[in-house]
């Protein structure tokens, strides 16, 4: 009883992305495909457009990728669009994340300060 | 220029002085006023010199409170302006004195009278005293309805959340009046009467008057419910080019003829939203376009279909948690961070955050992003506390009186876990309970939870025994779909089951005689455990002695069911089916397999009369079960009968013991109606029902090797030790009436029936009583 | 509601008497304010600064009360009222010499307040501001110092913050959320502690999208400046494997269910 699928993050347009040519000012291609999901952590040379394709086999399961797409533009560095690469869902890695995380401050909310604040209104924190 | 200071006796002069370096006389003047320390400040021009001559305030020596007992001295202390040792003004005191009048209404005593004296002392000082007459509690006397033909005012008041004060107006506050609470439940009232079809209703008046007799407000609010609409022709119109409006249609929810409810739109909007997004449109936007005909009293809907902006979430901000968890808020939304922006799904993520129940207040409000197609959500939330402490009483004819206090948390922690603690006394049980449920477990909306109790029953008023249940349950709940969900539950829990055997209840006499009350002398030729008159002042039956003493039970189950009802306290339109399947055996001293079933179907006649239809069955399979793992029914199969009233029973003994059985089924029909002549006011409801229904196959042991085999037996004072069962197939069936009041104490049912057919050794009874209250 | 309250017998009111509370002058009230800081009885103490201010206000003596009193707030957990005080103090003398002093207090009431990172960081924002300022304006004043070294702390809170959501949406597979939220930290918080995780889960979110160059750079930028850091040890191993090995054993699925649910 799986819903249809839905599509996450950018909603892609092949007509669009046709359009998208080596050569292309990167202005131009903004306006075509409007701004990317994310850009390449080092210099500004690589948009991604990054859209996922889920469904919700049954609601505790929640939602399950079904498909994966990533458009990269690479710009020149006079940033005209020099190569268009396509990654699937085929191309992504399956592993599992660390859990470890960097500790972090703050005071925590312990039973007792909660039974006492309530909605944590009072000026003891 | 130098600046001669005149007339101050307590500020001193080169703080003056520092206040008066104003460019023209007129601003020192100001400044001097400004500082509050002066009643009078004059400022005059003398050849090179500023002459300021100044009247300082007297100065309060102390503020006292008098005749307040409700709202404590340091509580009002903090609302007046005029503090000890600081200045005095009669400006100030009276608009302190109509301070303390606003503080008191709010708190329910719109009846107190505030006045203020002033007391000079010899040291030019001044007491202000404030007197307080608090006057009695004045709550919200009557709620009155006038214009309202289609609901009864009982009814709308259901809806509000202020409610009138009654003998219990101690206990509660919804019925201070207070002015916001009024506004959102006008609110209330409106999407309530927009769910039944009143598109054209409005409030037409609100006035709240407070009435000395009464001794509290008297709000009265004239409403214009307009005509009752129905649902006129459906249409979807898709402005989308490749989308075809007709594939869409499966997706609404109002269907022509039907009565118009506002929030079938509403879900109707969200199910077409989510259709179009699957077909890769997710910034299309569903818009409800209603053409209203009074005279036909039909709305046309046409749920128009077209692309909306294409602008994407940058980034949601979740603020104001100050106890809930980022992450608790933010797995309440579909979308995430970098999808399409949907404002029907915000709406649905608001009303999630709604219904948690953690949250005073949920706002979603957007601003622009960095670029013109990104945006940036902001969830403003409001924490409120959510413990609750609570105290139960009731009484039922079953379980006689039983208080129970409760400790519950819905929030702990700010991780949206809930915690209860509970225990319970009464007449014939008591008990201690502790549950804890995490709702997203493993991330995944698994309600994933364990609960662990110890609860000692007596039933030594139908049967003869008292037994002591103590032990847990690993649970894991799983929605499958908005209205189907699964209940996966691992429990193991030990059974302690003994006979009473004292002078007062010497129900197992006959194999361990109780000296110097059992009989011990023998009559003519029988052996040992031929104790006569220890059968007759009541004794267990054979098949209960077998199952005393402590099992431990490990079973496995799991629980499907569907919900539909509109209101799961008091349904009036539905569906409820439950199946729970039950294997006990995984170690432990029962092996058996136990299946139940329940459909409840709830239909609203005509205004006020609901109809409900309910089938129920249960199969147990399993060799040499023990009495206490089979079904022990009564009134909850069929009403008119005593608990454990009916089923199969021990023939041999004279009380006829119930021995349980493994299969039963029933049905039952009943209607519900607002009882007429008394004033709906009075909250009063009757009901007539038909049960039927019945229990067989008992499955337990017959002949069991007790210290005496008397097997079988002739004199009929004596315990036989093999079990002659009585168990017929015959339906049982009854009619009756009940009366249901909401009475100012709580829900409250009397039901009385007569039972039409019974089996030979059913034990009945007519009338059945349950109440109670939880403040 | 009020049920306890309304059987409490107890409960008569006051009735008045006049009665003349004495007069005490303020050069008193300030020394016995002193007094009690000396004894560190921080809640006197506060409440003499308090009534000087109240009797003699604007007076001299009320002036130079008022820096004491947001230290006795301050060190009683008063926070809301040193700030208040504090702030009170700025306008009134801002070229007095404990002019830093009563900013430190201020900004330090907000850093005390800080919760943890699941929960609105307001408090650490505004911590952020006022120990800048303290920076900005005394930057020798003796408090420049540790203001420095609480600016960090406060960052790597907001860091912790932007990090935290970053992974929630890793768990959840949005990469672009991830990714977004980790280059938040690398742009805006590249001093703070949370800088090499955030390197490391954005070659981790790389990779599952199967963008290998980019996983490639973030390596790289996290290797190049934290070449011993755990977090560079755990990259190297993905990028080497391309996820085939396990990096680290976090036990059965009875330990994840247990950290799921926060006893873990």
């Amino acid at each position: 009883c799986a819903s249809e699928p839905i599509t996450k993050g950018y909603i892609l347009d092949e007509k669009a992305l046709a359009e998208v040519k080596p050569g292309l000012e990167a202005q131009k291609v903004l306006q075509i495909m409007g701004t990317p999901s994310t850009v390449s952590t080092v210099g500004n040379q690589t948009w991604y457009y990054i859209s996922q394709m889920t469904t919700e086999r049954a609601r505790f399961l929640g939602p399950s990728i079904v498909d994966q797409r990533v458009i990269a533009i690479n710009f020149s560095k006079n940033m005209k669009v020099e190569r268009v690469a396509n990654y699937g869902m085929q191309d992504g890695v399956v592993f599992d994340f660390v859990t470890r995380t960097t500790p972090t401050g703050g005071n925590e909310l312990s039973v007792v300060r909660q039974l006492m604040r309530g909605a944590g209104l009072s000026n003891t924190p | 220029q130098s600046i001669v200071v005149q007339g101050n006796q307590r500020v001193d002069a080169a703080t003056i002085r520092s206040y008066a370096q104003g460019s023209s006389p007129e601003q020192i003047r100001q400044d001097l006023l400004a500082t509050g320390l002066f009643s009078s400040v004059s400022v005059s021009q003398r050849g090179g010199q500023v002459v300021v001559s100044v009247k300082e305030n007297e100065v309060i020596n102390r503020v006292v409170f008098q005749g307040n007992k409700k709202l404590k001295s340091d509580q009002l202390e903090a609302e007046v302006q005029s503090k000890a040792r600081g200045p005095f003004s009669r400006a100030q005191v009276d608009a302190d004195v109509q301070r303390l009048r606003d503080v008191y209404q709010r708190s329910g005593r719109g009846l107190a009278s505030v006045s203020s004296r002033i007391v000079p002392l010899e040291n030019g000082r001044v007491d202000v005293v404030f007197d307080v007459v608090e006057g009695e509690k004045t709550g919200v006397k009557q709620i009155n309805f006038s214009g309202n033909e289609a609901f009864s005012s009982g009814r709308l008041r259901d809806q509000m959340t202020t409610t009138e004060s009654n003998l219990l107006s101690f206990l509660k506050n919804s019925d201070v009046y207070d002015p916001d609470r009024i506004a959102s439940d006008l609110e209330l009232l409106r999407r309530f009467y927009l769910k039944h079809g009143y598109a054209d209703f409005r409030v037409v008046s609100n006035d709240v008057k407070f009435d000395e007799a009464a001794g509290g407000y008297i709000v009265n609010i004239v409403v214009d419910e307009g005509r009752k609409y129905d649902v006129g022709e459906v249409n979807v119109e898709s402005r989308i080019p490749d989308i075809d409006a007709q594939t869409l249609r499966s997706r609404v929810k109002t269907s022509a003829g039907d009565t118009y409810n506002a929030e079938d739109v509403e879900k109707s909007l969200q199910a077409i939203t989510t259709e179009v997004a699957s077909k890769g449109y997710a910034f299309a936007q569903v818009r409800p376009q209603g053409a209203k005909d009074p005279a036909t009293g039909k709305i046309g809907i046409v749920y128009v279909v077209e692309e909306g902006p294409r602008v994407y979430i940058e980034r949601i901000n979740i603020r104001g948690n100050t106890r809930t968890r980022d992450n608790v808020i933010r797995r309440e939304f579909d979308v995430g961070e970098g999808d399409a922006y949907n404002k029907v799904l915000m709406d649905k993520a608001e009303r999630r955050l709604n219904n948690l129940g953690f949250f005073k207040r949920v706002r979603i409000t957007n601003e622009p992003g960095s670029t013109p197609d990104r945006v940036i959500v902001n969830v403003d939330v409001e924490d409120q506390p959510t413990g609750q402490f609570s105290v139960a009483g009731g009484y039922s004819t079953a379980d006689g009186f039983i208080a129970e206090v409760s400790l519950a948390e819905t929030n702990f922690l700010g991780r949206g876990q809930f915690v209860r603690a509970a225990a319970s006394l009464g007449q014939y049980s008591s008990g201690v309970e502790f549950s804890f449920t995490e709702p997203y477990f493993m991330d995944r909306r698994i309600a994933a939870g364990f609960d662990l109790f110890s609860k000692q029953t007596d039933n030594t008023r139908y049967s003869y025994y008292e037994n002591r249940t103590t032990g847990g349950t690993l649970r894991m709940g799983l929605p499958i779909t908005e209205e189907t969900t699964a209940l996966l539950r691992y429990s193991l829990y030990q059974t302690d089951l003994t006979i009473p055997n004292t002078t007062k209840r010497p129900y197992n006499d006959c194999w361990y005689p109780i000296p110097g009350f059992t009989p011990t002398q023998v009559i003519g030729g029988y052996t040992a455990g031929q104790y006569p008159d220890c059968v007759n002042n009541g004794e267990a039956s054979i098949a209960l002695k077998q199952a005393a003493g402590t099992r431990m039970t490990s079973l496995a189950g799991f629980t499907l069911n569907y919900n539909t009802l509109d209101n799961n306290r008091n349904p009036r339109n539905g569906l409820f089916a439950e199946w729970k399947q039950d294997f006990a055996g995984l170690g432990g001293d029962s092996q058996f397999i136990r299946a139940t079933g329940e459909v409840r179907y709830y239909r609203e006649l005509s205004d006020d009369f609901v109809g409900m239809l309910k089938v129920q069955g249960g199969q147990m399979w399993g060799n040499d079960l023990l009495i206490t793992d089979q079904f022990f029914l009564g009134p909850s199969l069929v009403r008119g009968f005593a608990p454990g009233g009916l089923g199969p029973r021990d023939a041999s003994d004279p009380r006829n013991n119930a021995l349980g059985g493994t299969t039963y089924f029933g049905g039952s029909a009943e209607v519900q109606f607002p009882i007429f002549g008394l004033p709906r006011e009075l909250g009063m409801r009757g009901a007539v029902f038909a049960d039927a229904g019945t229990l067989f196959g008992y499955k337990g042991g017959f002949n069991f090797n007790a210290p005496y085999d008397n097997c079988p037996v002739t004199n009929p004072n004596v315990q036989t030790t093999c079990l002659s069962v009585y168990d017929s197939h015959q339906i049982r069936s009854s009619v009756g009436a009940s009366l249901l009041w909401q009475s100012p104490l709580g829900p409250i049912r009397f039901d009385y029936a007569i039972p039409l057919s019974k089996a030979k050794y059913d034990q009945t009874q007519y009338f059945r009583f349950s109440g109670g209250t939880s403040f | 509601c009020d049920t306890i309250s309304s059987f409490n017998p107890f409960d008569k009111s006051e009735t008045y008497k006049p009665e003349i509370v004495p007069e005490v002058p303020a050069e008193q009230l300030y020394n016995d304010g002193l007094g009690y800081l000396a004894k560190n009885d921080y809640e006197s103490a506060s409440k003499r600064f308090a009534s000087l201010d109240r009797q003699y206000p604007f007076s001299s003596w009320a002036k130079k009360a008022l820096i004491l009193q947001t230290f006795a707030n301050y060190s009683n957990r008063q926070y809301d009222d040193a700030i208040a005080n504090g702030k009170r103090f700025l306008a009134l003398n801002p070229t007095s010499p404990d002019a830093a002093y009563a900013a430190y207090l201020v900004a330090m009431s907000y850093y005390n307040q800080i919760p943890d990172v699941s929960r609105d960081q307001e408090r650490s924002e505004k911590a952020l501001v006022a120990l800048q300022e303290v920076v900005q304006r005394w930057p020798k004043s003796e408090y420049a110092e540790d203001a420095r070294f609480k600016l960090n702390v406060v960052r790597d809170q907001l860091a912790g913050r932007e990090m935290t959501i970053g992974r929630y949406y890793l768990q959840r597979r949005n990469y672009t959320a991830a990714i977004n939220r980790f280059r938040n930290v690398v742009s805006q918080y590249q001093t703070t502690n949370q800088i090499e995780e955030a390197l490391s889960r954005l070659t981790e979110a790389y990779l599952a999208l199967g963008v290998v160059q980019e996983a490639e750079t973030a390596a790289a930028v996290l290797g190049h400046n934290f070449p011993d850091s755990p977090w560079y040890r755990d990259t190297y191993k993905l990028m080497q494997s391309k996820g085939l090995e396990p990096r680290e054993n976090e036990g059965s699925w009875i330990s994840k269910a247990f950290k799921s649910v926060g006893l873990g």
